[in-house]
């Protein structure tokens, strides 16, 4: 008896984001576990198909016992969100759980959400603890984790190495993220120091969003998604905004923290 | 009978008047089952990427339904007007421009349609004759409207096909009629909608499909489509060039925004959803429908005809989740 109670506070909260699928179990407000994969490679080996649902063996990902899988509530968003449903899983919105998860690891109440993922950049006004508006990169993913990758790979950099340099940025101006790879490829040739060009490249990321933020002035940005992770990124954007960026303890999961930690205020509501 | 084309709402009377078949090419072409394929049809011939969608299925299509002659709107709409026109003249279609002064001023506008008279070879008392054999139509057209927004009996979708269909009367006004009886004898038998959101569509109509339907599948109807509406002439106005002068569109934003923040407060609609063209320049405009709009807006842009995308139903997704919270 005891342990039902215990188990029906367990929430699963799952982020299949355009790269990375992120885990996070809750058991009360408490972080049990974190996880994420590769989203491609999930798929393939515990993902399928069946009519209009995803379908994700998560008993054989081996990432939650067969206890926690069997008692927790498990809910879900990320870029499968309108395609697919997954079966057995509450559905919500991904902005609904960046939100959430924004919140719940801050403690804040009124603040301006940056998320910058593998795809997705999106800017959230909150205010008083609820969303009160917010927009997404519509038609073009070169403020995205994505690019940082790609110009990574260009200047032959690991992303700890590219996220460590915000001085002196080498100026970087092309709307295209795709040409911005050549344009890379100029500065390279001109003898630009590699810690200038990296610091161009973030510096580039900062300039995308900033239209963006601009929308809902405030004091204060929580900046989330796995580029929050790049240090230079949190500088160069501090320095520009000259805004206080708060960045929460686990920037890349915050979207399956929030969906778990939703799942818990939905069991609350109800 | 001949065929004309056009690139958007201009004083149809005239055209009725003088026996033409009316074609606004924006409906043939969105309308069209191969209206994707009509865009690439364009591009191969050489129109840039980076164009409305809407300028390149309007030549594609002209060519396609061997359209002679075309009346192109070239003030009071996009700039990209005149080029397509040249375009078309280069293919061997006749184009004759209409203008809408910026200023609205009854005189130029009276010029204008004088001068579209003529080309047709219409005097005003048949021109007139043609403005009462349509005002019946479009008198059903506005009950179709009421019929939406109070009555909640018809979807956005309905409201989007029987307004933004005016502005041609699908090329035979009696045909039309007839669906529009029909239509009105239908909802007789029809319950109310009890969707939890009333939404305005405001801007240009979508280049994409199923939007209407997917908003609807989320508890949230459009009672308010700006512009279609618009295309109805919703006025009740009896002078022809004063009509002309009440049609918002072709003005600036700000005698449509008055137009719109009236409707906005009689239909009691909770959140706008503000339609952008990708390369348009209406998307600049957006940020006085931001500063003045006192509701949420959404903004969303479509670029090619496609089914509604993931990026843009994630975020109509997020936008009515917001507005549900706000209760």
């Amino acid at each position: 008896m005891k342990l039902e109670t215990r188990n029906s506070k367990l929430h699963i909260g799952i982020d299949l984001g355009s790269r990375t699928a992120k885990f996070a179990l809750l058991e009360g407000e408490n972080v049990v576990r974190l996880a994420a994969h590769d989203t491609i490679t999930f798929y393939k080996r515990y993902g399928r198909v069946e009519g209009d649902d995803l379908i994700l063996d998560l008993a054989a990902s081996s990432l939650f016992s067969e206890t926690e899988i069997e008692h927790a509530q498990i809910t879900v968003t990320g870029y499968g969100r309108n395609t697919l449903n997954l079966r057995g899983a509450k559905v919500i919105s991904e902005i609904r759980a960046h939100v959430a998860g924004a919140l719940f690891q801050t403690g804040l109440r009124d603040f301006t959400l940056l998320d910058l993922g593998g795809q997705d950049s999106k800017v959230a006004q909150v205010r008083g603890g609820r969303l009160a508006d917010f927009v997404m990169n519509d038609k073009c993913a070169a403020s995205s984790g994505r690019y940082l990758e790609n110009m990574a790979s260009i200047l032959e950099v690991s992303l700890e190495e590219l996220s460590s340099h915000w001085e002196e940025p080498v100026r970087l101006d092309a709307t295209c993220g795709i040409f911005g790879e050549s344009e890379l490829i100029g500065q390279i040739l001109r003898g630009h120091p590699m810690a200038n060009l990296c610091a161009g490249v973030n510096m580039t990321l900062v300039k995308r969003v900033l239209p963006m933020l601009k929308r809902f002035p405030s004091d204060r940005i929580v900046l989330t998604g796995g580029v929050a992770r790049n240090n230079a990124m949190v500088r160069l954007l501090r320095k520009e905004t000259r805004q206080e960026i708060v960045v929460p303890n686990e920037p890349q999961h915050n979207g399956a923290i929030g969906c778990a930690f939703w799942g818990l205020g939905l069991e609350a509501r109800e | 009978m001949d065929r004309v084309g056009f690139t958007t709402t201009i004083p149809l009377e005239i055209l009725i008047a003088a026996g033409k078949i009316p074609v606004d090419l924006n409906n043939v072409f969105i309308t069209s089952p191969q209206s994707h394929q009509l865009i690439e049809d364009a591009e191969i011939e050489g129109f840039p990427r980076n164009i409305c969608g809407w300028i390149k299925g309007i030549y594609a299509v002209a060519l396609k339904e061997g359209i002679r002659e075309i009346i192109a709107v070239t003030e009071g709409d996009c700039s990209n007007t005149k080029a397509l026109m040249e375009v078309l003249s280069l293919k061997g279609v006749a184009t004759v421009p209409f203008a809408y002064p910026h200023d609205r001023d009854p005189q130029t506008l009276r010029l204008e349609m004088e001068k579209l008279m003529r080309h047709f070879g219409v005097e005003r008392d048949a021109v007139y004759e043609a403005k009462e054999r349509l005002d019946v139509i479009r008198r059903k057209v506005w009950e179709i409207d009421r019929l939406t927004w109070e009555e909640n009996l018809v979807s956005g979708g309905e409201n989007h096909y029987f307004q933004v269909a005016t502005s041609d009367m699908n090329g035979d006004p009696d045909v039309f009629e007839a669906e529009i009886d029909a239509f009105l004898g239908e909802l007789k038998n029809r319950r109310p909608y009890s969707d939890q959101i009333r939404l305005a569509y405001i801007g240009v109509p979508p280049i994409v499909e199923g939007l209407y339907p997917f908003l609807e599948s989320h508890g949230a109807r459009v009672v308010f489509n700006e512009t279609q509406r618009q295309f109805s002439m919703p006025y009740g106005a009896t002078d022809l060039v004063e009509q002309y002068r009440a049609y918002t569109y072709p003005y600036d934003i700000f005698f449509r925004l008055a137009d719109i923040l009236i409707e906005l407060e009689r239909r009691r609609v909770d959140a706008v959803i503000h339609y952008v063209q990708s390369f348009c320049f209406r998307q600049i405009e957006d940020m006085i429908v931001r500063s003045k709009i006192p509701l949420p807006v959404l903004t969303l842009e479509g670029d090619k005809p496609s089914l509604l995308d993931a990026r843009s139903r994630i975020r109509i997704e997020g936008f009515l989740e917001m507005i549900e919270g706000r209760d």
